[in-house]
């Protein structure tokens, strides 16, 4: 009896289509891309409006031989510049508007499409399996591998997309259709090379955190390599994802193979991520938990000791990345006057700048990226409360005798003891950069000052994020903005002929840029004050809203 | 408000949005007494037991927790009350032991001898990361911090939902033992023979509004007896009797539900088709939970129960 049953079941299973490892990938692809369409449609367009908008200011500021002229002779050699920018490839050979726009935009673009590709991959495969719904889909009939071929095709779609429009975009500017076809294409590849770094990373890291944080990671070092390499004219920037995609050389004689080595490289490093999933366990890492102890040590006593312990791994992680990325870049600092001694331009015009040097003004272009890392830093630091509360860990906590003013103050003490303390170490490490390379020793306190000079207009960024979340939770995402308000502002402002008053809306923008500009204290005061004030009507409204629950 | 209630609530509101989520829920706690809370789900317990803890906002209505108003209060009422979630979410990185020592001492102290008998009773291995615990483990976690310092009130959502039978038993055991140490337990459960077993009162909510409240033995006299009997003659007529559900009967079998007050004049009734074997169920609590479910939707109507 149990056989007649049985067969006719085996029968309809084996008129089933075959499963394989990536059964079922469609599906979860149109539910990645349903639950992603406002993320991703807010990420291709920031890419697109940065493009454009870069292209049309661009080909204001720059519209004949001449000006572009000007602009090559004040960039090439600059290592400030070479940094923050590009190489100038074509500057010298064949100047024209638009190798000025590749220059001053083809790094943040891919940095932009990096960290966009980064986070998408992140978000739906190792933080995804942190979730309940996860396992519940895994249940479903879909292979192994169905959830990360979902994940790079769409990573691809949203690369294409953007990379189409920003196509289109920059030809409706008014300039040639092969440069930006090749600026397409690099934006493209180099996008998806970073998604599928991200997806190893996934695979190796024990949790979503991790993983993103592998990520960033890797396009920290990116970007460093590239920077050393443009400096140095040596190979370490093609060691970069970046410093290949920027090594299509879009509107100055095009490198067609750069975005084949960055695609082939995609690729190899899917396969690498295929070949390590096929190797753990769903919802592990490669790394194996170690079992905790059995009791609390003595000094976890209360939420300050609780949130030092829940930061202790992201502060750990930015303080090292913080401070590796500074000492690199502080140790460029020689090179800057070795380049600038080849342009006799250059040389006469911070001649003229007194009290300023190629040193000073290229420690404080360094300077300014360190402090929006420590935003960066700062502003997921307090997030950890918008975390901590929507995954309702939190309730336990407050049904004890503990304040939610208390709770909420332990998160942004240890955020705060976190920047002063990963902002000492950046500043010394980029001034025992330069001082090394340089001889100066003077250097190390002055990079000290100058990146602490920082912590308040942090703070106010911070702040910004906290208020957000005490008083609206949904909007605390929108935290972030300042962040890349003050990017655009610290980056691009020159480049985009920004108005005063919009720059000024950037609290980085009132700190003085130490060394190159001397101190002003009233600044940093106000702006204290601002983060003083922000914290307080933050923890005022917190303990007047419902708390919201998982 | 009396003072021998640890909890009276009277006409409480809460919406969020357009959702409403309380509307107008009513409940009495004894000082000293199990309290079971029942309600399908999505009726407003979680809801409620929030408030209760200050954690949401009421919009309105009389609330009184240990005699203080659990949102101005609430951190001299969290001295008294242990709370463990119907969700338990705990640090990813954190042991299960790390975490009962962090809510103990935040709620004023662990005692290291109670701390250890309830693992060993609940069978727990302090030692893992929380992230690999199941979500049974996760909520004896939320047990043990929640047990193992004093506390005059216990708020339980659910507490059982993820426990395997054996644990269970225990977890009954100590809700009787903190009874009779003096605490008060508000119990929320959709487990009957729990709340059968374990409450001295019952309040059910649908809806977030208080359809039923009182005693286990007062609700019983409003509710239905199923009977099972067998009589020497077919019984006939009793199909429209007043106060008879569901009646079926095979030849000489019958079997139907009774409402409490008609309970005695049917008997009598059927005596007279002489009674040859009879079985009767006392009212479950089941029943009344299934009536009151079923009244408009969500539950399986009350006429279609097996007899
Ligand atoms: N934070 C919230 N936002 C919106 N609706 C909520 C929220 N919390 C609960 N609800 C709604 O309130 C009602 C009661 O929920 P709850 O108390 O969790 O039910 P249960 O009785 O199953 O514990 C449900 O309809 C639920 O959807
Ligand atoms: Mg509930």
């Amino acid at each position: 009896m149990a056989t007649a049953t049985v067969a006719p079941v085996l029968g309809a299973l084996e008129n089933q289509p075959r499963s394989g490892p990536v059964t079922g990938w469609p599906s979860i692809l149109r539910l990645q891309l349903r639950l992603d369409r406002i993320k991703s449609l807010v990420w291709i367009a920031s890419v697109v409006a940065l493009v454009v908008v870069s292209a049309i200011s661009v080909s204001e500021l720059y519209p004949d031989e001449a000006s572009v002229q000007g602009y090559a002779r004040l960039v090439s050699d600059n290592a400030a510049v070479v940094v923050q920018a590009g190489p100038g490839y074509g500057l010298q050979t064949d100047p024209s508007t638009g190798a000025v726009l590749m220059n001053e935009l083809s790094l943040w673009t891919i940095v932009l499409v990096g960290l966009m590709s980064i986070l998408l991959v992140t978000r739906h495969t190792r933080s995804e399996e942190e979730t309940e719904r996860a396992e519940l889909l895994r249940s479903t009939p879909v292979g192994r591998h169905a959830a990360g071929l979902a994940t790079m095709v769409n990573a691809l779609l949203v690369n294409v997309v953007a990379a189409g429009a920003v196509i289109l975009g920059t030809i409706a500017s008014g300039f040639g259709a092969v440069g930006s076809i090749a600026f397409g294409l690099a934006l493209c590849t180099s996008g998806l090379l970073f998604a599928a770094i991200s997806l190893v990373a996934a695979q190796v890291a024990a949790t979503g955190r991790a993983a993103t944080g592998i990520g960033l990671a890797v396009l920290a070092v990116s970007f460093l390599l590239r920077a050393i390499g443009d400096v140095t004219g040596s190979f370490l920037t093609w060691l970069s994802p970046i410093g290949i995609g920027q090594g299509v050389r879009a509107f100055a004689d095009e490198r067609w193979w750069t975005p084949v080595l960055s695609l082939g490289l995609a690729a190899g490093v899917t396969w690498l991520a295929a070949v390590l999933a096929a190797r753990r366990d769903f919802g592990a890492g490669m790394i194996p938990e170690r079992a905790g102890r059995p009791a609390a040590t003595r000094w976890m006593q209360g939420p300050f000791a609780l949130a030092l312990r829940l930061q202790r791994g992201a502060l750990l992680g930015w303080f090292c990345g913080i401070v590796f990325f500074a000492a690199f870049y502080g140790a460029l600092a020689s090179e800057a006057e070795e380049m600038l001694a080849d342009n006799p331009d250059l040389e006469q015009f911070f001649a003229l700048s007194a009290g300023s040097s190629i040193t000073d003004a290229f420690l404080a272009s360094a300077v300014l990226i360190l402090a929006l890392l420590l935003a960066g830093y700062g502003i997921s630091g307090v997030l950890r409360l918008s975390g901590e509360e929507n995954n309702g860990r939190v309730e336990a906590l407050l049904a004890t005798p503990t304040t939610r003013t208390r709770w909420a103050s332990s998160h942004l003490l240890v955020t705060a003891i976190g920047c002063v303390g990963v902002a000492a170490a950046g500043g010394l490490a980029v001034g025992i950069g330069a001082a090394v390379t340089t001889g100066d020793s003077s250097l190390v306190a002055e990079m000290l000052w100058a990146l602490l000079a920082y912590v308040p207009a942090v703070g106010v960024l911070a702040g910004v994020a906290f208020v957000l979340w005490a008083w609206v939770p949904r909007l605390a995402i929108l935290g972030w903005v300042g962040l890349v308000w003050s990017a655009v502002v610290g980056l691009l402002a020159q480049l985009l002929d920004l108005p005063d008053w919009v720059v000024s809306l950037s609290p980085l923008d009132h700190v003085p840029s130490l060394p190159a500009e001397g101190f002003e204290a009233t600044g940093l005061v106000t702006m204290a004050a601002a983060t003083v004030l922000l914290v307080a009507a933050g923890l005022v409204g917190f303990t007047r809203r419902d708390l919201g629950s998982s | 408000m009396s003072t021998s209630s640890a909890i009276t609530v009277a006409g409480l509101h809460k919406s969020f949005g357009s959702t409403v989520a309380l509307d107008g829920l009513d409940l009495e706690v004894r000082a000293g007494e199990v309290h079971g809370f029942l309600g399908p789900n999505g009726s407003g317990k979680s809801v409620t037991i929030r408030i209760l803890l200050g954690l949401l906002r009421a919009d309105s209505g009389q609330l009184e927790v240990l005699g203080g108003d659990p949102w101005s209060d609430a951190v001299e009422l969290h001295r008294r009350i242990a709370y463990v979630p119907g969700e338990v979410n705990l640090w990813r990185n954190l042991s299960g032991g790390e975490v009962i020592d962090l809510l103990g001492r935040m709620r004023g102290g662990v005692d290291p001898v109670r701390r250890a008998e309830l693992i060993e009773r609940l069978d727990l291995d302090p030692s893992k990361k929380s992230r690999t615990y199941s979500k049974g483990n996760r909520q004896k976690v939320a047990l043990v911090a929640a047990l193992a310092s004093p506390s005059d009130l216990l708020l339980l959502d659910e507490p059982t939902a993820g426990l395997d039978p054996l644990m269970e038993a225990e977890f009954q055991d100590l809700v009787t033992e903190a009874v009779g140490e003096g605490r008060t337990v508000l119990l929320s459960s959709h487990i009957l023979a729990e709340v059968e077993k374990l409450c001295d009162r019952v309040t059910i909510i649908r809806k977030g509004r208080t359809v039923e409240s009182g005693s286990l033995g007062e609700l019983r006299h409003m509710t239905r007896t199923s009977v099972r009997v067998e009589t020497e003659r077919p019984v006939h007529g009793l199909q429209d009797a007043p106060g008879v559900y569901d009646f079926a009967s095979r030849a000489t079998e019958s079997s139907f539900e009774v409402d409490g007050e008609q309970l005695g004049e049917v008997l009598g009734r059927i005596a007279e088709f002489g009674i040859v074997a009879l079985t009767s169920q006392p009212p479950t609590l089941e029943s009344l939970f299934l009536r009151h479910y079923g009244a408009d939707g969500g539950g399986p109507p009350v006429q279609e129960r097996p007899a």
